[in-house]
């Protein structure tokens, strides 16, 4: 028997299993199917909180504000001091002035709070539009440390700051997602092994007929991998198809809310998807090894 | 040849370590001319191959066909459907089953049932057949009939290694006796049988204690078509020879 030959029959007992046993196959499909969803939930919020930091980072500042006594000349004395520095793509300094038609313009029914006065209620600014990286760069944190300290300076907001304690809360999604996975599917596999070794004891008589006219250890294991993998494969394909559709649903429901640009925005990609597919795989494949190794099937 | 002996004496043993069920501690066990003691694990199914086994117990899958029970080998061997109905036709008639290809076992009776088996052992002309109580569960006249198969099968060159308890039947037919005794071997002789049994396969023309039915009946064969000749190849008597000729072929195939 040629090996195509040998895997086209596995299957084709494995698949006649599946739907003979189909309650048992199924509580294992659905096992690996909600482990295998439950980690796409992960990796889907991961994925698009990621995409936003990314998206946060590209457009991150630092606003260095000074003290209302700043001049113009040291206004500009700070631009080209800033504008000197490596990690600073572009600087835009802001007068007091344009400080409140700013205000203004984006509180209109607040703007009698700056209106008037003898001093000028908003001080000067420096915006400064920092080179696109994934971290702060040494230099940028030093000069900031400096800055801080600097006579005329009052406060420096740099976004890089909060989004770094959000690339700490994605770290921390993306790793709940991969241990609670890894623990899902660890009894995922051993739901497949189960149901597997459950098959294989069915079969006793017949695997010891098989053993008697000459079957060797690879036809007579042969379907049970197969029925391993199918579960997996189908396990897995169950979660995908369940992802979609609760991404769908949310997408859906929520709109263009902030939950929905945050952890919906993006379904996950065709590789990711595929390499959820083919874990659910590999799961049944080595639920169903782990099952029928040693001596196991031949003790059936 | 009759291996015989009372209960205990390794009757059994002897045989499973002859198909390699089991390793001897010691000492070497020459089949062909060959140690099968010595096979490594991966060629035992191979070694199985040449061989034909019966128990007393049968050992068919109830919820497999007839036709399913005795084709395990040609379907191992990877031999298409055509085939392996071919061979399975061919094995099945020596017994006087043929027309029983899509019956399941539990339709059938015990005598059935063994001849079955036999069947099963015989598809692969195999060169050795090993039968471990093969009449135990089965009255006289039906333990005669098997007997009977197993002394045409012998006439056809293969080896058939008897193992019973029943001394009787050992005096009636005769041949050569191993007696064991506590694992040893106590005697070696030619017994001349009292009796000169009926050496001829059982065939369709005679159907055994059943009574069978014609080739013609419907729901023989897997599909139920009462067309058994174009089924089965029946017309050409000399594809069933080639079919079986594939299937030696296979054998000494590298197959999984």
């Amino acid at each position: 028997m040629s090996f195509l030959q040998a895997l086209r029959s596995f299957f084709r007992d494995a698949g006649v299993n599946l739907v003979r046993g189909w309650k048992v196959s199924l509580v294992a499909i659905l096992t690996i199917a909600v482990s295998l969803f439950l980690s796409g939930v992960f990796l889907l919020a991961s994925r698009n909180l990621a995409q936003s930091v990314e998206r946060w980072q590209r457009e991150a500042r630092v606003v260095v504000y000074l003290t209302p006594q700043t001049s113009a000349a040291d206004l500009s004395e700070w631009a080209r001091r800033a504008g000197a520095e490596p990690w600073v793509q572009a600087v835009h300094p802001v007068d007091p002035r344009q400080a409140q038609e700013r205000f203004r313009s984006i509180f209109p029914s607040l703007a009698d709070l700056v209106a008037g006065g003898a001093e000028e209620p908003l001080p000067a600014s420096l915006e400064i539009e920092v080179r696109p990286a994934a971290r702060p760069s040494r230099e940028q944190i030093s000069a900031l440390a400096a800055w801080r300290q600097a006579p005329g300076v009052t406060l420096i907001d740099d976004d890089r700051e909060w989004l770094a304690e959000v690339q700490g809360l994605v770290a921390v999604i993306r790793g709940v997602g991969i241990v609670l996975g890894l623990v899902l599917l660890g009894a995922a596999v051993f739901t497949i092994g189960s149901v597997i070794r459950l098959a294989a004891f069915l079969h006793a008589e017949e695997i010891s007929i098989l053993r008697l006219v000459g079957a060797t250890e690879f036809y007579i294991r042969g379907p049970f991998y197969a029925e391993g993998l199918l579960q997996g494969t189908l396990g897995g394909l169950f979660a995908a198809g369940g992802l979609y559709g609760a991404w769908f649903l949310v997408r859906e429901r929520t709109g263009d809310s902030l939950v929905a640009s945050l952890l919906a925005k993006e379904f996950l990609s065709p590789d990711q998807l595929a390499a959820l597919v083919l874990l659910g795989t590999a799961a049944g494949l080595i639920g169903a090894i782990t099952s029928l190794r040693g001596e196991t099937l031949r003790s059936s | 040849m009759f291996l015989t002996g009372a209960s205990g004496a390794g009757k059994t043993t002897l045989l499973r370590l002859i198909f390699r069920e089991e390793v001897p501690s010691s000492g070497q066990i020459l089949v062909n001319g060959r140690n099968v003691a010595s096979i490594p694990q991966r060629k035992i199914p191979y070694l199985r191959r040449t061989m034909g086994v019966v128990f007393q117990d049968f050992r068919l899958i109830a919820r497999k066909t007839v036709f399913e029970n005795v084709s395990y080998l040609p379907r191992i061997l990877g031999v298409d459907l055509r085939g392996r109905k071919k061979l399975a036709y061919n094995a099945l008639r020596r017994v006087g089953l043929a027309h029983r290809m899509s019956s399941f076992p539990p339709e059938l009776s015990g005598g059935e049932q063994q001849r079955v088996a036999i069947a099963r052992a015989l598809i692969n002309e195999p060169d050795i057949l090993i039968a471990d109580e093969p009449t135990g569960n089965l009255d006289p006249d039906l333990a005669r009939e098997i007997l009977r198969l197993f002394l045409a099968v012998n006439q056809r060159g293969t080896t058939v290694l008897l193992a019973t308890h029943d001394r009787e039947m050992i005096q009636r037919i005769g041949g050569r006796v191993l007696t064991l005794d506590r694992g040893q071997l106590a005697a070696d002789r030619e017994i001349v049988g009292s009796e000169k049994p009926e050496l001829r396969l059982v065939d369709e023309e005679d159907p055994g204690e059943d009574g069978g039915r014609p080739l013609g009946s419907a729901g023989d064969l897997e599909d139920g078509k009462d067309d058994k000749d174009e089924e089965i190849g029946l017309d050409d008597a000399g594809e069933a020879e080639g079919a079986l000729e594939a299937v030696e072929k296979g054998a000494g195939e590298s197959a999984p």
